[in-house]
């Protein structure tokens, strides 16, 4: 579904990321994994959005992306989160979760203006949607308050929560276990595996949780300076030589 | 006294049109505009010229209105690529490219001696000595229309997408929605109130020149919106009262006060501008009915 | 067009990109500290030109001593813009500095009208006819004014890269933490920056005006020049600014050959824009520090 062939990420002299490519099928669970520096971030950002120093080939259920504009991702079913969580921390985490959901028809002034019941009955079918959706992570009793108001762990579930509103074929993830406390990501382990299982969304994590990607995804890829140096069953590519090398040899 | 409040209350609908434009871009949407008074300018000098080719005064005035609007597709076009403080010194240089251009180009706008004799909006064949009365009336109304039509995208999927703008660009863009677009609405509808607002001007005081479209307007927009409360269209509206009553409070001291000439309560008045700036940035930026940043 | 009156045009570009020079690094410094555009430095320009004529006219005997005098006074007043605004505003959004410095900005400039002729007023200096080059005119005072601004920068430069001062300001420069603890107990790199934003702009301020005359509004006037020779230079990048001013001095004098002396200003807005379109990170610049 997602196929990253001989991306390479040049600035000027230095090589951020180096002949990369990976892939991911339908409702798969992948990881990234690598040392500090390795080129993961950036990686994830030709996936994920606009790199112009980007080249090589990322294709999205047979359509090139590399190179388009960030926003188009989403409306293909490729969505993302972001490591520090992006709420609009003025609005309700409703509010957060409408913004995701709108009807494109909506999203201009003549509709405000003129057909405002058109507009509410679609807000009204999205409001119902989303409930849905912060039951299933657990967060429905937040629904009203800002979101500035929620702690760490529970804004990093609204993150999830705004991209599940646009039902995702793939969730691009970026490190969503960092800075989370322990019983937390176990919780989240689970809503992701239940993502997975039931609803056959796809992920790609990119994580330094190095036990949490051996026990949620089926395949890891692994990289250092800018190449991939490792990929397969996460057990097996986490106790190969050249893997070991890597860590020891960088900071985790 | 009676034609003193009715010009009173002309002033302050001129300058509530402003602030509400200027509320959508900034209180709502985030957009750092400091070139406002450009389409304050290019609405009045619109509506002045053609009225004075003899289009109906009406007609000219929304059409003056549109004209500001296309005017702010170049600022809009900046905003997609500049971060915000480019893009408020932008605005200010796009204002005062604006303001020397209707100097210089004085085949389209007479220069520096202006345009004099503009037609009023209500001539003395129609009401004869209830002219001012009328004007008041209709702008008050379309200070009215406006705050329904701003109040309407407030509550509405458009509105809730630009406070999601002004609050994390980057998360809307993740999440699909052409920003971009946005933005560019956005300043073309507050450009158009800003141009509706310079018609009505031009048509009240019927002279217009270049040096009354200085940047110092667009600070007085500012100010009104920060004092009254950033994002909430009561601040704009209360804030606009409060520039006006500063404005023609100042006035009248300087007549008391002897010794202290126009001039000088000119003077004055701006240190009282930036001196209501500063504390308002100290102590409460987001005004007094407004939302904190 | 004779190649003569271009040389002209060229010089005289070089001349006032030079002393528009001065509030770009000004302004380069703060944006790159401070993070945000100081629009204090074109009144700050004023008050430093007006302070600089008041100790002329009171008979202080050495014109330098005047601009030195002028210097003094603008420091003092940065410094206090810092100590009692900015300093409480290090947290706060980018737009409140700003709308600050703005207010900052008209209350200098009001104390500045209610306390000087509006009139247009000049230094008192000996009349000195401009030397010819079989019609290339060069002004003594353009050449004063060259030096000056050379050894200023000069001596700015060298601060920065060689001093301890200059590194620990570099290091504020890349580090937001560093700056907000900075703001906390107010240390010297941070005073120091300030003290050179007051001086810079009156030294800019007194360059000026003593190439034409001065106004109290003249200094708001030079804000989108020198803004826009900071975005040519690049960020950050003191020399950058300096390139940045000169190029953009020549190209809007040039423009006078073709569009006429009034759009000089919209000729420096207009190389801003463009280069913000094509390179945002300006000549010099590094691309982190841009968009």
């Amino acid at each position: 579904m997602l196929k990253v062939e001989n991306v390479s990420v040049k600035y000027g002299p230095f090589i951020a990321v180096d002949d990369a490519s990976l892939e991911v099928g339908a409702g798969e669970t992948v990881g990234l994994a690598g040392t500090n520096g390795a080129g993961k971030s950036t990686l994830f950002a030709a996936i994920a959005g606009q790199l112009p120093a980007a080249t090589g080939s990322i294709r999205f259920q047979g359509k090139e992306i590399l190179g388009q504009p960030s926003y188009t991702r989403a409306g293909l079913g490729l969505s993302r989160t972001f490591q520090v969580p992006r709420e609009f921390g003025k609005l309700t985490v409703l509010e957060n979760l409408l913004v995701a959901a709108s009807d494109p028809r909506d999203e201009n002034m003549l509709t405000s203006w003129f057909r405002r019941g058109r507009m509410h009955a679609t807000t009204q079918r999205r409001t119902e949607q989303a409930d849905t959706v912060l039951e299933s992570l657990g967060i429905l009793h937040v629904r009203d308050l800002l979101a500035s108001q929620l702690s760490g762990g529970q804004k990093k579930l609204l993150e999830l929560a705004r991209v599940l509103m646009q039902k995702p074929s793939i969730i691009l993830l970026d490190e969503p276990f960092a800075g989370v406390n322990p019983v937390r990501i176990g919780e989240m382990m689970e809503i992701f595996r239940t993502l997975a299982a039931k609803q056959g969304i796809a992920l790609l994590i990119v994580e330094h949780h190095l036990q949490a990607l051996q026990s949620l995804c089926s395949r890891l890829y692994v990289m250092d300076q800018g190449r991939i140096i490792a990929h397969g069953d996460p057990s097996t590519v986490l106790n190969s030589k050249t893997v070991q090398d890597a860590y020891m040899g960088g900071v985790i | 006294m009676d034609a003193y409040l009715i010009s009173i209350c002309i002033i302050a609908g001129i300058y509530a049109l402003l602030a509400i434009g200027l509320n959508i871009q900034y209180g709502e949407t985030g957009l750092i505009n400091f070139g406002h008074v450009a389409y304050f300018a290019i609405g009045a000098y619109a509506s002045a010229i053609l009225a004075g080719k003899g289009v109906p005064v009406p007609l000219a005035m929304v059409l003056a209105g549109l004209v500001a609007a296309l005017g702010a597709i170049p600022i809009g076009l900046a905003a997609l690529r500049l971060k915000e403080d480019y893009f408020a010194i932008v605005t200010l240089g796009f204002a005062e490219a604006v303001r020397i251009f209707v100097q210089q180009e004085d085949w389209l706008t007479n220069g520096v001696q202006g345009i004099a004799s503009i037609p009023p909006l209500f001539d003395s064949s129609t009401a004869p000595g209830y002219q001012n009365h009328l004007f008041a009336a209709v702008i008050v109304s379309v200070v009215i229309c406006a705050m329904v039509a701003v109040a309407l995208l407030q509550r509405s999927t458009f509105g809730r997408i630009l406070r999601a703008i002004r609050e994390n660009e980057v998360a809307v863009t993740a999440l699909g929605k052409r920003t971009a677009s946005f933005k560019v609405k956005v300043l073309m509808f507050g450009s158009f109130l800003g141009g509706v607002a310079g018609a009505f001007y031009a048509h009240f005081i019927s002279y217009i020149s270049p040096e009354q479209f200085i940047a110092l307007v667009t600070f007085y927009v500012w100010m009104s919106i920060i004092l009254g409360g950033v994002g909430s269209m009561k601040g704009a509206l209360i804030g606009s009262l409060a520039l006006v009553i500063l404005l023609e409070g100042s006035r009248f001291i300087g007549d008391f006060l002897p010794g202290v000439s126009d001039v000088q309560m000119a003077h004055l008045r701006l240190g009282i501008i930036g001196l209501v700036l500063v504390v308002f940035s100290l102590y409460r930026p987001q005004g007094i009915f407004g939302r904190l940043d | 067009m004779s190649s003569i009156y271009l040389i002209n045009l060229i010089i005289n570009g070089l001349i006032e990109g030079m002393v528009i020079a001065l509030p770009a690094l000004a302004l380069t410094l703060v944006l790159d500290i401070s993070k945000f555009p100081n629009v204090t430095v074109g009144d700050t320009m004023s008050v430093g030109a007006y302070a600089a004529l008041a100790f002329q006219s009171i008979g202080v005997p050495y014109f330098f001593l005047s601009v030195g005098g002028a210097m003094v006074v603008c420091m003092l007043i940065s410094l206090a813009t810092y100590y009692f605004v900015f300093r409480k505003l290090t947290r706060a959004p980018m737009v409140v500095n700003l709308l600050a410095s703005v207010g900052l900005a008209f209350m200098m400039r009001s104390v500045l009208q209610l306390n000087v002729s509006s009139q247009p007023q000049t230094y008192d200096f000996p009349l000195v006819r401009a030397w010819n080059f079989s019609g290339i005119r060069i002004l003594p005072t353009d050449l004063w004014v060259l030096l000056t601004t050379i050894v200023t920068l000069a001596i700015v430069f060298s601060i920065f890269r060689y001093t301890d001062l200059g590194r620990r300001l570099r290091a504020i420069a890349d580090n937001p933490e560093l700056a907000r603890a900075s703001a906390i107990r107010p240390k010297y790199p941070i005073f120091f920056l300030w003290c050179l934003f007051g001086a810079l702009s009156a030294l800019g301020g007194v360059l000026i005006a003593s190439k034409s005359v001065l106004l109290p509004e003249f200094g708001w006037e030079f804000i989108i020049p020198a803004f826009s020779a900071v975005i040519l230079g690049g960020i950050g990048n003191p020399v950058g600014a300096v390139l940045g001013a000169v190029i953009m001095g020549i190209a809007s004098e040039l423009s006078v050959a073709f569009v006429g002396p009034s759009y000089k200003i919209t000729i420096a807005f207009a190389i801003m824009i463009l280069v913000l379109l094509i390179r945002p990170a300006g000549l010099l610049g590094s691309p982190e520090k841009a968009r």
